[in-house]
């Protein structure tokens, strides 16, 4: 190695060295197939019920039987509608809202005390009542996936919105910017990185909310697969829809991880 | 008095807001728009909870769920920062959690809930560690996103002025994060309360979701409400008392903050 670096100096310049290079990847994956393989063996050496605990292969087993029988695109796709209406509706008033009251003094004073409120109860419990307004079905389901997720994402805009950099604000005012365009362009770049950190937090809400409600109510759906499996004790099978709905979570908050990531590599870094 | 309002507004202004709320309410009901049935009434749901909290009802219902709720809040938080700071710590640290993390962000936690009933057994530990579950990762990630988004300018001046990178994680970038760390604190407190009322709606003796699941059931509006009420009361105290230390906290930001 040293015989290497020191005969080649300039091939060190412009390769580090691969592990160096994909360091994420390579050491998330490791620590995950580190987890997958102490699970398999703690099963299979008795060390846990394997009853209670399930296994990787028998979960891939059961994914086998499930994506060939089971329904199981139509209950995915039952679950993704009550979810994409739910969220693009809660996307559509939680990041104005938040805005608003992010900017407005007046507006948090009294309209953030009573949403504070709904926010820190368990909207989960509403959805009994829920039930009896909008009946069993996709529109309690949908309105529940609302609740969960409009909240996190409102919270975070209003955050990011106040934690502007009041230096900006400042040179803006210099420069002689008007109410309108500090908004529009200091406050609302500013406080992006924290409006993707709450639509973060509220696709995991919204993910969640689905499932309850359908673990609760419903005649379909994801949720009603795992809770069916769940008290037949079938751990393999509710495991393959819990890993399924999860993965479509994991998706999306990835995605919306790299838009962040992009939209953060703007800003100077230390 | 107008002084005190005045140097103060937040309470009376929220007092005002829940208020006219109250007000609304108990008139959309008198009036007859909408159906007692469906939202009960403030006046309704008072009596209700004075009868709970003569027969006893209400305070074993409460301390059940403030119990559950607290000991897995102080797990999340002891757990989710320690490992939010190991992780901001070092890169490799925080690449091995990684996944585990964004698993656990965006996959529906209560979908695991059946499999802890059959570890646990129905009840108390069960719930305790949805509470935790619910409650470890806003910590975790607010840790985490804290110190490592601390204000690169502050970061530079420090290096500038020698300080070492004890010196600037205890001195730059904790203080810097305390506004995201108590965000956090505050999405936890929202979460445990919302585990702990989910699992107790699947299974509990006690408890308010129990008392809420079991009124459900009977569609008796009026005693859920009561339960709903009073876990409200909980989360606003506790998002109260967390934006007052926030503000205590953040006081020594100067310039216009907004």
């Amino acid at each position: 190695m040293t015989a290497l670096t020191s005969t080649a100096p300039v091939a060190r310049i412009h390769r580090e060295p691969f592990f160096k290079r994909h360091h994420r990847p390579i050491v998330s994956t490791l620590s995950v197939l580190c987890f997958l393989l102490l699970w398999e063996v703690a099963a299979m050496q008795g060390w846990v019920n394997a009853r209670f605990t399930s296994q990787p292969t028998q979960v891939y087993k059961a994914a086998l039987v499930i994506f060939a029988k089971d329904d199981f695109a139509w209950h995915c796709g039952v679950s993704f509608v009550s979810f994409a209406l739910g969220f693009a509706m809660a996307l559509a008033v939680s990041i104005p809202l938040g805005l608003y009251l992010g900017v407005s003094r007046r507006g948090r004073l009294f309209i953030e005390p009573p949403l504070m409120a709904l926010y820190t109860a368990p909207r989960i419990v509403l959805l009994p009542i829920l039930i009896v307004w909008l009946g069993i079905g996709l529109g309690s389901k949908v309105a529940i996936v609302f609740l969960g997720a409009v909240f996190p994402i409102m919270v975070n805009t209003m955050a990011g919105v106040r934690g502007a950099d009041h230096r900006l604000l400042t040179a803006a005012r210099a420069f002689g910017a008007t109410r309108m365009d500090i908004f529009l362009k200091v406050l609302v770049p500013g406080s992006l990185p924290a409006i993707l950190m709450g639509v973060r937090l509220g696709v995991g809400r919204g993910v969640l909310s689905v499932v309850v409600g359908e673990m609760f109510v419903s005649e379909a759906g994801i949720g009603h697969q795992i809770m069916t499996y769940g008290q037949a004790m079938q751990f393999n099978n509710l495991l393959v829809y819990a890993f399924t709905i999860s993965l479509f979570g994991y998706g999306l908050t990835v995605a919306v991880r790299m838009l962040e990531d992009r939209i953060r590599s703007w800003r100077p870094s230390a | 008095m107008i002084a005190l309002i005045r140097r103060r507004p937040a309470p009376f202004c929220a007092l005002i807001s829940f208020a006219v709320i109250l007000l609304v309410w108990q008139m959309a009901v008198d009036f007859g728009f909408v159906k007692a049935f469906f939202i009960s009434s403030p006046s309704r749901v008072a009596f209700e909870l004075v009868r709970q909290a003569k027969s006893g009802e209400l305070l074993t219902n409460l301390s059940v769920t403030l119990y559950e709720f607290i000991v897995g809040l102080v797990f999340a938080v002891v757990i989710g920062g320690f490992l939010g700071l190991m992780a901001s710590w070092s890169e490799t640290i925080q690449h091995i959690l990684d996944p585990f993390i964004w698993f656990k962000y965006s996959s529906p936690t209560i979908a695991f809930y059946p499999m802890f009933v059959a570890w646990l057994g129905l009840g108390e530990p069960t719930i305790i560690v949805m509470a935790f579950l619910f409650a470890v990762t806003p910590i975790y990630a607010n840790t985490l996103s804290g110190i490592k988004n601390t204000d690169p300018d502050l970061i530079r001046a420090a290096v500038a002025f020698g300080a070492r990178r004890h010196d600037l994680f205890f001195k730059v970038s904790l203080p810097g994060s305390a506004p995201l760390l108590i965000a956090g604190l505050r999405l936890a407190v929202g979460r445990a309360l919302t585990g702990v009322v989910a699992a107790e709606l699947f299974g509990a003796a006690a408890g308010l979701g129990f008392s809420m699941s079991y009124y459900g059931q009977k569609l008796r509006t009026t005693e859920m409400m009561a339960s709903l009420v009073v876990i409200m009361i909980l989360g606003v105290i506790f998002t109260q008392g967390l934006g007052a230390l926030e503000a205590r906290v953040d006081r020594w930001r100067t310039g216009p903050v907004r």
